[in-house]
């Protein structure tokens, strides 16, 4: 099964992507870090196949950790977790940077789910 | 589920791949010119002049169009022109696509209208503000989504009372708040009452039972309701060509005192009624 790392400042976020994670029977949830900095040392320790990112984080944000996750790692994939999808330049600007989707929030499980099975 | 650009809508689909996107970015980038280049590209300025209004805009506040004219480079006419022609050579988003290959123009036309069917439910509604207020169409969007939020997210049955300019918040049990730049300076609170925080949390959670989350996840799930409304609403404003930033969430402390509107500041009220005993405000402080 493909572990997932979730990177959120909100607790709540983390949260709800871990019960998705867990009841979807395909994935596991392997942790949550709060920013980009403490993702990039998470996915050093936990090794995940999978990142879903916040981009609007305090301290080292998304779209920054994303710049260093494609070059430290070449097999983990990254996905933008955000409200901020719908912004034109920011959904181009992470695909750019090398995420594999963005997925908006709100967002549900399916959707989520949709996504992870892609990548 | 969110407001989303066609870009985001097509890939989402599986209409057009992520590399077709960007080829089709790519293309938008190289065809659509800045201000600065299409008033090089007719004439109307030197490359000496550009360099000269971008060196006033470290000390000026000022988009360039409007610097230009102040620094006698353009006339106002001459602006008027280069904005239309903007405008009128601008390559959109699904014609980029479709000269990539990536659509037919009538695929263009079936996903267009898909797109619209998809966001219908986002479209601003009327939304009723005192007059002389700045940034209307982007004040506007902040209220309307946020009443959007509510049925779609919080799944809430609400009243809202009468907008009115305010100089505090009143007291109440906690104020997310969430800075916002750009285009727009403004703040985004949300007052709640205790009951409303369990019930935003609630929803945002999935759970029946939140009596023994702790405080800071309670307060969390508040937070992050005003980060997905101001963030598709920075999604929206950028139909509209505002660049809204917004920062991280936070609560604002001692709610219990109420929040004075500083010097400076003009602020508007929504009373948001939800269910007896319980109160919610959404108040937008926008810099004068």
């Amino acid at each position: 099964m493909k572990k997932v790392l979730v990177v959120d400042d909100s607790l709540s976020v983390a949260r709800q992507m871990q019960k998705i994670i867990e009841s979807s029977g395909d994935f596991v949830y392997v942790g949550h870090a709060k920013n980009g900095a403490e993702a990039i040392k998470m996915n050093h320790s936990e090794d995940p196949d999978i990142i879903c990112m916040d981009m609007n984080m305090p301290g080292m944000d998304g779209l920054t950790a994303l710049r260093s996750l494609v070059v430290l790692d070449k097999d983990v994939k990254v996905i933008m977790l955000t409200s901020l999808g719908g912004v034109g330049d920011k959904f181009t600007e992470a695909i750019k940077l090398g995420a594999k989707n963005v997925i908006s929030k709100p967002f549900d499980a399916e959707g989520v789910l949709h996504v992870l099975r892609e990548v | 589920m969110a407001v989303k650009f066609f870009g985001q809508f097509l890939v989402e689909r599986g209409v057009v791949s992520r590399e077709k996107l960007l080829e089709a970015v790519e293309l938008q980038e190289s065809r659509n010119l800045k201000l600065g280049e299409m008033a090089l590209d007719m004439g109307y300025v030197t490359p000496a002049d550009i360099q000269r209004a971008h060196n006033a805009q470290l000390s000026k506040d000022m988009r360039l169009g409007d610097l230009l004219v102040s620094m006698g480079i353009l006339t106002n006419a001459q602006l008027h022109d280069v904005i239309t022609h903007q405008k009128n050579s601008h390559l959109y988003i699904g014609e980029a696509l479709v000269l990539v290959n990536a659509l037919s123009s009538a695929q263009l036309q079936q996903q267009l209208e898909a797109f619209k069917e998809d966001q219908a439910e986002y479209v601003t509604n009327g939304i009723e503000l005192p007059d002389g207020l700045p940034n209307v169409p982007v004040l506007e969007m902040m209220a309307d989504l946020t009443f959007k939020m509510i049925t779609r997210v919080l799944h809430l049955q609400y009243r809202i009372g009468k907008c009115e300019c305010v100089s505090n918040v009143k007291p109440n049990h906690m104020f997310a708040a969430m800075p916002i730049n750009g285009d727009v300076e403004a703040a985004y609170i949300l007052s709640v009452s205790t009951g409303l925080q369990k019930t935003i949390a609630r929803a945002i959670l999935h759970e029946e039972d939140v009596e023994s989350e702790p405080a800071e996840v309670l307060e969390d799930t508040v937070m992050e309701f005003i980060n997905v409304v101001c963030g598709n609403v920075a999604a929206k404003a950028s139909q509209i060509g505002k660049i809204l930033n917004i920062e991280p969430p936070q609560t604002l402390e001692e709610p219990q005192k109420g929040l004075e509107i500083p010097a400076g500041y003009q602020a508007i009220s929504f009373p948001i009624h939800i269910g007896e005993g319980e109160q919610m405000e959404l108040v937008i402080k926008i810099k004068a």
